[in-house]
Order: structure tokens, then C-alpha cells, then sequence
């Protein structure tokens, strides 16, 4: 667990430090992939702790999800329809569902604590 | 199995983190606000409006002499050169010139010389102020105790003597001449130097100027030495 807080710090502190910038036209497809990969991250996370998680399906899905989400931004954008909002509904959405599940799960596994501290006292 | 996927999610997390930190870099950009108001806008339109009549009256000069290429070039395209040469030469600083102009003579104040004070230096930053003025006021052609002023020149201390083109100049008194190319340029410049400060800055220094009236001829030396282009190079064609 600590070593994957250890990753995000490093990844933001080498963004930050080196101070990489993209041209702003592009800020919108890495907008998107940030969504998609935060949305890979907390199915990822779901999965783990409803112990469906599985390795490929994981790290394809992060990847696969930024590339279509990117390229739907980038097919909108040629085709003059705001397509990447498409990819920011349906993120958001199970964003939010993903979040719902890992917070059910983990106060159900809160709450059987309790119990069984509580039985053994 | 478990350690895998912790260090699975790290390197994802890796990723999320430069992904956003690159997000916050590109979204927080500082831009540059344009802080100008209406005046100093203004004053850059002035700008540009005369870089853009400076050009255009080039443009004049270059198809004047395009023109005059081609009148000429049926009889003799020989001579043409050479007129341009000697023309350029002579922009250059190369020749010797003979125009309207006034000579100004820089001597010790007699202040100094009631008080027995030896005036033997003139400070190099004056000498570059008063060339400063001068070509601020269509002086075209200046000479410094005999010395050419051209583009290279430099005006300096060498060793305690102030120097023009790395040749010391004399103590004053000395003279400095100057020609433009046409008499009201002349009277212009002659009473901008009359009425300007640089006049009591000299005086600071105990040294008078004595300013001639206009003359119709003045000659100005032409430059002593070759000219130094070592470090020009030609431009290469956009």
C-alpha cells in the first residue's frame, strides 16, 4: 500500500520538478486520460477488495481506456461533436459507482470488525 | 500475488501522478498579461509607424537605384558599379567629404585657465554623449579631432588617454567637425546644440565649446585605417 502512495508522490514530484509542459491544444486529451486512468484505478482497487482482481484485465484496461478515450476526444474534435464528453460521462459515472462499491466494502468489512471485537470481549 | 499487485498499482499510480502533474503545469501556466496602457501603446504604434515609413522611404532609395541600374546598364554597367561603390564607400566613412556643416572647438573653460588648472582629459562618456547628440540631430558626417566617426568606431579610455578608433586624442583644444547634407539639416543641428544640456556638462568638466556658425563647406577627414569586418557575415537569403 505504502509503495503505491510512494509512486503517485514520485510521479507528481517528477512532473512538477521537471516541469514538463504540453501544448495547451493537447490539455484536453491528457484531461481524459487522467479521467480514464483514475477510473481504471478504482475499478482496479474494487476488483482487489471484491477479490476479482486480475492482473491483465487491470493493466490492458488502463491503457486501453486512455487510448479510446483519447481517441474519441480526437475523432470530436474532427468531427466538430463534443465526443470527449461522451468519455467524461461515462468515466465519471463509474468513477462514481467504483468509489460507491470500495466505500460499501470497506464499511461492511468495518462493520464485521466491530462485530467480532465485540463477540470476543 | 499481493506484492505484484501493489507494485502494479504503483507503477499506475506513477503514471496518474506525472499525467496530472503535467495537466497542473500546462493549466497553470502563467500567460503574459498585457499590462500597457493606452499611452505606451500608443508610443509603440509611433514606433512602428516610423520603422515602417524608415522602409518604405529604402524601398524608394533601393527602386531609385534599381532604376538607375537600368538606364545605365544598356550603356555601361561598369560605370554603374563603380558609382555605387564610391557611394557606398563614402557612406561607409572611406572618403573624404565636402559639405555644409559646423565645427565645434572644445577647449579648457577660462574659468580653469584663471585658475591655473591643466585641462589634458576629456572623459570618453562625454565624447560619446556629444556624438550621441549630434547623430540624434542629422550630423551625417563626424569627424573627432580628425578622426572619422563610422559604425565600428569606438570611443574609449586606453591607458588614461581617451581614444577615437584606438587613437588617442589630442588635449584640447581640439576640434570635432561635423557635415550634413543640406543647410537647414545644418542650422537645425546647429541650434539644437546651441540650446542643449550637453553644453553645461562639458562645462562641468571645465571645457567650453565654441560652436561655428553654419559654414557651407566643411571637410570631413575620411576614416584613417581598413575597416574591420571580422565578425560581419553575410546573411543568408530567407
Amino acid at each position: 500500500m505504502w509503495l503505491s502512495i510512494l509512486g503517485l508522490i514520485l510521479g507528481i514530484s517528477l512532473g512538477l520538478l521537471t516541469d514538463i509542459q504540453i501544448p495547451p491544444e493537447y490539455a484536453n486529451y491528457l484531461s481524459i486520460a487522467v479521467l480514464a486512468s483514475l477510473d481504471t484505478l478504482f475499478g482496479g482497487i474494487r476488483a482487489h477488495l471484491q477479490q476479482v482482481y486480475d492482473d491483465k484485465v487491470f493493466v490492458s484496461g488502463f491503457f486501453f481506456n486512455i487510448i479510446l478515450a483519447a481517441g474519441l476526444a480526437f475523432l470530436g474534435v474532427h468531427l466538430g461533436v463534443d465526443l470527449y464528453l461522451a468519455a467524461i460521462f461515462a468515466f465519471g459515472v463509474r468513477l462514481f459507482q467504483n468509489i460507491a462499491v470500495i466505500r460499501r466494502i470497506i464499511l461492511a468489512k468495518w462493520a464485521e470488525k466491530k462485530q467480532v471485537s465485540e463477540t470476543h470481549s | 500475488m499481493k506484492r505484484k499487485i501493489f507494485s502494479r498499482f504503483s507503477i499506475i499510480l506513477f503514471v496518474i501522478g506525472l499525467m496530472t502533474a503535467i495537466q497542473y503545469n500546462t493549466i497553470n501556466e502563467p500567460d503574459d498579461r498585457d499590462t500597457r496602457d493606452v499611452w505606451e501603446i500608443r508610443q509603440e504604434l509611433s514606433r512602428e509607424k516610423q520603422l515602417h515609413s524608415e522602409l518604405l522611404s529604402e524601398v524608394g532609395l533601393l527602386d531609385a537605384t534599381l532604376s538607375k541600374y537600368e538606364e545605365i546598364s544598356s550603356e555601361s554597367p561598369e560605370q554603374a558599379l563603380k558609382d555605387t561603390v564610391e557611394e557606398l564607400r563614402g557612406l561607409a566613412g572611406l572618403t573624404e567629404m565636402t559639405a555644409t556643416g559646423i565645427e565645434m572647438t572644445i577647449e579648457p573653460s577660462a574659468e580653469a585657465v584663471a585658475f591655473g588648472e591643466e585641462i589634458d582629459y576629456i572623459a570618453p562618456d562625454l565624447l560619446i554623449r556629444l556624438v550621441n547628440e549630434i547623430n540624434r540631430n542629422n550630423g551625417l558626417y563626424v569627424s573627432v579631432d580628425g578622426n572619422r566617426i563610422v559604425n565600428t568606431t569606438a570611443i574609449r579610455d586606453i591607458n588614461g588617454l581617451t581614444t577615437v578608433n584606438a587613437i588617442p586624442i589630442q588635449t584640447p583644444p581640439f576640434k570635432i567637425k561635423i557635415a550634413s547634407n543640406s543647410m537647414e539639416d545644418t542650422e537645425k543641428l546647429y541650434n539644437h546644440l546651441l540650446s542643449s544640456r550637453i553644453l553645461d556638462d562639458f562645462y562641468i568638466d571645465n571645457l567650453s565649446v565654441e560652436i561655428s556658425a553654419p559654414q557651407e563647406q566643411v571637410t570631413i577627414e575620411p576614416y584613417a585605417k581598413e575597416l574591420n569586418y571580422r565578425h560581419l557575415q553575410i546573411a543568408e537569403e530567407e
